[in-house]
Parts: structure tokens; sequence; C-alpha cells
């Protein structure tokens, strides 16, 4: 999307503030090497880089942005030899990216829960590098790169599961997102999250043996793989775009009523995520309840409105449009089975019927309740409870109900 | 295409291939004599198999930056290998290289044999400059100041790619004459990532010299990463024009007379775009606008389509309003903007007539793309069946876009169509001449005078073009 871009001015003040951090820190570490009492000017100086690059972010698949701050911190955690000097570095200019982002508002603040669960992460990662090195510093060199690595990926691996762990209990505070969805939300973060560890690393085993040039080695490699995450971002973005203008076809046409697939999505999408289906599941989801109505493009010819249809032959016309499109098998199956009801008389549940088409025609049913037939929020959730012996999943209308209850459209 | 033709292709890359195969052997052979293969063995072992991995696998990307990550590789194993080794062993990696699955499971022999010895004598020039400006004559073998280590492999990349350049240019010039040349001549463009990628080789490289092996696997997970992501980009972007391309398909499948019509249109005008030199952008721009030129006609009904008579001036303008609603539909979708803007103005005429679609105004000359797509589809509507006449021949058609040449149609567009399907051997619309009365006749004899809705424009008097003509 156009606005979570930085735009030119933001980018060339965070590059103007990079240039200067490593400018000022090639003349501070040039100030404080042999002089013992010179601390403040380490910690001033770290402070600084390290702020600059938090201040930075990559698109990451869970849909965040990445703050690159780690990729800082475990480059300042191999330079620097005092640990009190890397606490102060890192908790200042923790709170002094925060303080930036807040006041100054670029494009991709932070929330509390965000910076909850940086600090916690970042906190546990420095801890566990310290501890992880003493524990090696008495049988090996500590200078030694394999030492390094291995150090860093221990506390690395520390880091991203506290950081799960931490998305995951926000969600537990939030009654509309299961804290399940969270963690493996988080989780799909992994390749972001490696490769700002491979290039701080690289950053931290360079700069006391080629100084300046350590700046190329680390970071132009890396910055093949932001464009990378970056491209891959935006083409997510319209290709969820795009497939939502074409499911909105059959409304154009007024074949279908205006916004019901929209709203037929955003819904869908909430329930799953209260639910805490797999965040793969969830995207695919939401593209099958954007089109579940595609099918109705066929009604354009009088013949087959002539010689009517049911709600499956709906289902089936569109599943065959959306069969169509390779990448879009499951999406199509998806939404040919989501005419058809969880369960019928003599069979206690359907095990064919994907909890995903359950999803959409709940969640379709509630929509149409309301628009087409005119009725309050609360009377259509009363039909979907009605229904719930055959055709809607009980388990689905109570989310349902939850996710209205915390978006205030239903009393609680 | 000529037989006598083809047999002198068929020398001529036996000859070459020929020729680089014994050029490649001695390369290789008097280098196994003049120096050593690099040690440890398993170091060697690494580079190949991350060089081959990206010989074989180059992601397709539109623009050329990442099209050779393989260079960069090149270039830090030279480093790595030092001056008494970096030759050999930068050979040897190279000679694999060209051994891809592919051809060797459909029994190609020519690419692989001709590629073996342009890879071999490219990697022995490139890497002797980098040998020489790295270590100098003396060939010490110490770690050089940095500076020194990014220049040498920049130059030394560049020059690698010069020559490949050189060769191609040879082969393709040897083989198929001068006119299949285009589309190499962008490869001057590689030059510049080339410079990049040996830079930054380089430096890696001396990352190794300095640290040890630790830093290996720090680059490749950057690497690897990214390349992941650049792959699931590049499938990701595929999967956005197959979904826009299979919906638009089974839309339009359901009307017996447009079956296929924009897949064909796709497939003329990006030949048209690659005969007039487009480079990869343009052309996909270009597929997609045409992949949705006609997407506006999805929300019209059948019954308006399907009308016996002329329009009336209502009807016209609630079909333009139908049409009109899809392009701002998809003019919400920032990416797609500007092939919608080609997409509508597919119908005005090159000499700034007709219609212009919503965006466009009268009496502007239509963008090339869009010039482009009017020819296509308007051989398109010719060439095949309609429900008001039956398919033309393809000689009508070409003469039928001539005559309107100047006028509705770029004569320059015109000319490439002509000259890059004729040469391609392919024949589309009726096999026995035709007229256009005849057709007609024949329509309204075999399906009851049915009438398209290109027929029926209340306003229109050109020929070919789809919205609008009769």
């Amino acid at each position: 999307m156009a606005e979570d871009r930085p735009r030119l001015p933001t980018v060339i003040a965070l590059l103007t503030l990079l240039a200067g951090s490593v400018v000022f820190m090639s003349v501070g570490v040039r100030l404080t090497s042999g002089e013992p009492g010179a601390w403040l000017t380490e910690v001033a100086v770290w402070t600084v880089a390290m702020t600059a690059v938090m201040l930075m972010t990559v698109p990451a698949p869970s849909g965040t942005r990445l703050s690159l701050g780690i990729g800082a911190v475990v480059a300042g955690s191999i330079l620097i030899e005092d640990p009190m000097v890397l606490a102060a570095s890192v908790s200042i200019s923790l709170a002094a990216s925060w303080l930036i982002q807040r006041t100054a508002n670029i494009g991709f603040v932070r929330t509390n829960g965000d910076l909850l669960a940086d600090s916690l992460a970042l906190a546990v990662y420095v801890m566990l590098y310290l501890a992880a090195f003493d524990a090696v510093d008495a049988v090996y060199d500590p200078g030694h790169g394999w030492v390094v690595v291995a150090v860093t990926s221990a506390a690395g691996l520390g880091w991203f599961i506290i950081r799960a762990l931490v998305a995951a209990l926000v969600g537990l505070e939030r009654t509309d997102l299961a804290g399940r969805y969270l963690w493996l939300l988080a989780l799909e973060d992994w390749a972001v999250v490696v490769s700002v560890f491979a290039a701080g690393t690289l950053f931290g085993l360079t700069w006391p043996v080629m100084g300046l040039w350590s700046l190329a080695v680390a970071i132009l490699p890396y910055a093949f793989s932001h464009l990378a995450f970056e491209r891959y971002h935006s083409t997510r973005v319209t290709y969820g775009q795009t497939i939502r203008a074409l499911a909105q076809i059959p409304e154009v046409a007024e074949l279908a009523p205006r916004g019901h697939a929209t709203r037929t999505a955003d819904l869908a999408v909430a329930v799953a995520q209260e639910l805490g289906l797999h965040p793969a599941d969830v995207v695919e989801l939401e593209y099958a309840a954007l089109m579940h109505d595609v099918g109705r493009i066929t009604l354009n010819e009088p013949a087959i409105l002539k010689a009517g249809f049911t709600n499956e032959d709906i289902a089936r016309w569109g599943a065959q449009i959306i069969a169509e499109a390779p990448h879009l098998k499951y999406v199509s199956s998806l939404v040919e089975q989501q005419h058809r009801p969880y369960r019928s008389p003599g069979i206690e549940i359907d095990p064919d019927v994907p909890m995903s088409s359950k999803i959409i025609k709940v969640a379709s049913a509630y929509d149409q309740g309301q628009t087409e037939f005119g009725l309050s929020p609360v009377e259509a959730l009363e039909t979907i409870h009605q229904g719930s012996a055959y055709e809607f999943d009980p388990t689905v209308a109570a989310s349902l109900r939850r996710v209205l209850v915390f978006r205030g459209e239903i009393p609680y | 295409m000529f037989p006598n033709e083809l047999a002198r292709q068929q020398r001529a890359k036996v000859r070459l291939a020929i020729g680089f195969m014994i050029a490649g052997i001695v390369v290789v052979g008097v280098l196994a004599f003049v120096q050593e293969f690099p040690t440890p063995l398993w170091l060697w072992g690494l580079f190949a198999v991350a060089f081959v991995f990206f010989s074989w696998r180059s992601v397709e990307v539109n623009d050329k930056l990442f099209a050779s990550p393989t260079v960069m590789i090149l270039m830090t194993a030279a480093v790595v290998f030092g001056p008494a080794s970096a030759v050999l062993g930068c050979v040897a990696m190279e000679a694999i290289g060209p051994l891809q699955p592919e051809d060797i499971r459909e029994r190609r022999w020519f690419q692989p044999a001709v590629n073996f010895g342009q890879m071999v004598v490219s990697s022995l020039i490139s890497v002797s400059v980098l040998t020489w400006a790295l270590w100098g004559p003396d060939f010490a073998n110490t770690v050089p100041p940095m500076w020194r280590v990014a220049l040498a492999s920049a130059l030394a990349a560049v020059v690698h790619g010069v020559v490949n350049l050189r060769f191609v240019m040879l082969i393709v010039g040897r083989v198929y004459g001068q006119r299949e040349m285009h589309p190499w001549s962008h490869m001057v463009q590689l030059l510049i990532p080339y410079l990049g990628m040996g830079f930054l080789g380089g430096l890696l490289g001396a990352t190794y010299l300095l640290i040890g092996p630790a830093a290996l696997p720090l680059i490749g997970i950057v690497f690897f990463t990214g390349y992941m992501a650049f792959e699931s980009y590049a499938r990701l972007r595929e999967a956005q024009l197959s979904t826009l391309a299979g919906f638009i398909k089974a839309l339009e499948a359901k009307d017996l007379y447009t079956r296929g019509h924009t897949e064909r249109v796709a497939y003329f005008s990006n030949m048209i775009g690659e005969e007039m030199g487009f480079n990869g952008t343009q052309l996909e721009t270009l597929r997609w606008a045409a992949l949705i030129h006609d997407v506006g006609k999805l929300a019209v009904p059948r019954e308006v389509i399907r009308k016996k008579a002329r329009l009336t001036e209502e009807e016209y303008e609630e079909m333009q309003a139908h049409v009109r609603h899809v392009e701002d539909l998809l003019n919400e979708v920032e990416f797609l903007r500007p092939m919608v803007e080609i997409a509508s103005n597919h119908h005005a005429h090159y000499d700034g007539n007709g219609y212009h679609g919503s965006t466009g105004s009268n009496g502007v000359v239509p963008s090339l793309e869009a010039r482009i797509l009017a020819v296509a589809d308007s051989f398109d509507a010719m060439t095949s069946t309609r429900s008001y006449r039956v398919a033309l021949t393809q000689e009508y058609a070409f003469a039928e876009l001539r005559r309107h040449e100047g006028s509705q149609f770029d004569p320059d567009v015109v000319e490439a169509f002509v000259i890059v399907l004729t040469d391609s051997g392919e024949r589309y619309g009726s096999p026995v001449e035709i007229t256009e009365e005849e057709a007609r006749r024949r329509a309204e004899q075999g399906m009851g005078g049915v009438h398209s809705l290109d027929d029926k424009s209340p306003r229109s008097s050109e020929y070919g073009s789809d919205a609008a003509h009769g």
C-alpha cells in the first residue's frame, strides 16, 4: 500500500542520520581507544547508531514491519566489550527510537504492544548472548569466528521465540484475535529475521579487521534481500487488490448486491483470526470469501436466469471460474464447498467441509440478512443461531458473536 | 524459413560448437599443468555448488539487475583461492555451469557445447585480469588492501561481461544473421550490474581471508534468504498474471464468439511488442493491458450484446457506463493503472479520432501500446467468426489494416505485425478466400442473422475495431 511506504524526505532524513552516526561512531571509536574512562562516549556513539538503525524497517511476511534494530544490537553485542555499555546503549536507543517514531509520526509507528515485545525480546537477546559468551569464553578463543556465529545463533533463537511468545500473549488481552494465530503469524517472519541477524553478525565480525569497508560487506548483500522482501510485500498487496477488483465484477454488472463480497471477506477474516486458523489459511480464506459469489456473473446469460438456479449452482459456477487460475485451486474448492450444510441428520459433522468454507457461509449469510432483508445485527445473528441445526456451524456462530461484540455491533 | 537457410544454420552451429569445445578443452588442459587445484577441496566444492545452483536456477525478474549472481560468486572464489590456483579453480567451476540438466534431458547439444567454451575462455581472461590487478606481477600470496580488492574484482567482472557479450554477438551473428540481433543489444545494460556484483564479490572474498570460514554461512544465509524472497516474489507475480488471465478466460468462455479472443490478442500484442524492441517491463505492461482490454464487457448484460437491432443511444450509454465501472474498479489497483489506461484507449485512432475510452480525450494520439493493442484487436476480430459474419482471410485482414493505416492504425505497428506474423508462418482466419459481403451473408444464413454489439454503435463508421464499427 502506498501509505506505509516511507516518503522521500523520511528516507533522506534516515540516511543522513545513518551517515552521521557512522561518522560519529568511527570518530568515537578512535577517541575511546586506549582511554579507560571513556565509556560515556562509547554509549553515546552506540546509542546514535542503534537508534538510527532501529528506525529502519523491513516488511515481514506477517504483515508488520520488522525493525532492523535487532541487527544493530547483534553487531553491538559482538563489538562492545563492557556489558554495562551494551545494556545502556540498547535500552536508551530503544526508548529514543520509540519516542522519535511517536513524535515525528514516521509512516511505520510501533504500537505499545510492539514496544513491549521488542524490549522484552531485546533484553532476552542481550542476556542470552552474554551468558552464552561467558560459558564458552573459558574454553574457546572468544574472537574466533565460529564461536561468535554459534553464540549469536543461540541467542537469536531465544530472541525469536520470545518475540513470538510476547506477540501471542498480547493477543490474549484482545478478545478478537487468537493467541495461536498471532504466534504462528510471528513465526512466519523467520526468513527476514535470519537475514537481519546474519547481516548484523557479519558487521560485528568484520568491523575490527576492515573498518568502514565492513559497511559494504554487511549492508550490500542485505540490501539485495531487503529489496526482495519489499517487492514480495508490494506484490502480495497488489495481488490481494487484483482479486478484490475481479470479485466485484458481478456487483458492477448488477448481478450481486453491492459491497457484499468485501463485507463478507472482512467478517470471515475476523472470524478466522478469532478462531486461530493458520495465517496461510486465512489468506486463502480471504480470497475465497471475496470471490464466493463470482459465479453470479453467469447470470448475465438470460437463458440461465430464466431456467432458474440454486445456491449450489452459483457456488459450482464460481468454483469453475476460479479453477481456471492454476494458483487458486484450493480457493476454488473452498468456494465450491461454501454452500454445503456442516451436518445433516444422522451425520454428526460432515468432515469434508473445511472450516474456511463454514466461515464463509456464516459470514455471507449474516451480511445478507442485514443488507438484503434489512435485519438489525441482533436479528441477523439470530437467523444464524436458528440455522445452526444443519446450516451454520455453532462454533463459527459463537466466534462471529464474539467478533461482533468486540466491534461493538451487538451488546455484550 | 527456407530449407537451405536451415541447413546453413545447422552447419554454422556445428562449426561453432566444435570450435568452442576445442578451445575450452585446450584451456582447461593447459591450465591443469600451469596452476594448482585449489585446496582444501571442500572449499572449491562449496563455491562450485553455489555457482552451479545460481547458473541453473536464475530467477526470472524483469530488470536485469539480479539476472546473474554467478559472476559475484566467481570473484569471491577467485580472491579466496589465491594467485596460485584462482584461474584453474574458477575455470573448473565455469566448465560445469553450462551442463544444464534440462538441456541434457532433452538432448540439446549446441547450447551446452558453445557455452562451455565461451564460459571457460571468458573466465580465463577475466580471472587472469583479476590475478594481475590484485596480486601484481610478482604473485605475492598476501591479503591486499581492501580498495585494491574491490577495484580489481569490479574490473575483472566487467571484463567477464564484455568478453561474454562479444561471444554471444559473434554466435548470434554467425548462426542467425543480423536480423535477430536486437534483443541481445540490451545486454550492454548488464555491464553495470556486473560492476556491482564484481565489487561485492571481491569484498566478500577478502572477508573470508580475514575472518575465516565462519564468514561463509553468514554470507550464504543473507543471499539464500534474498534468493528465496525473489523467487517467491517472481512466483507471486506469475500467480497474479495467471489469476487474471484464467479469470478472463473463464468469463469469456461463456460467449461462443469471443472465446479465446483475449488470449490471442495478448499473443499478437506480445509479438508486435517484441518485434518493435520492447524491453521486459514494457512487454509485461502490454501483455497485461491486452488481457484486460475487454474485461469491461463482462459486466454488460448479454441481452444488450445479443440484441438484433442497432442499440439506442441510451443502451449504448448504459453499456459504456458498465465498461467504465469495471475500469474504475481495476483503477483502484495502483499497479494496474497504466494497463487500464492503455486498454481503455485501444479504440482510439492513430490520427486522434475515434473513441478514447473513459480516460483519454479526443484529438490526442494514443500511446504506442494502445496503438499496438488496436492492431492486434482488430486483426483478431476480422480473422475470427463473429455473430454477424464468418471469419475473413488473413490476407484480407492485412489489406484492411493497410487500408486504414495512417488514419485508424499506426503504419509502423501494422508493418511490424505483418512482418512478424508472416515470418512466424502461423496462419489465422478463413483458409478460403471470402469477401466481406459473402462473410456477412453466410453468417446470416447460418446463424439466423444475430448481430453483434460491435455492429450496433450509433456513432461509428470505421473498420475492424471491436467496440465501434459498422
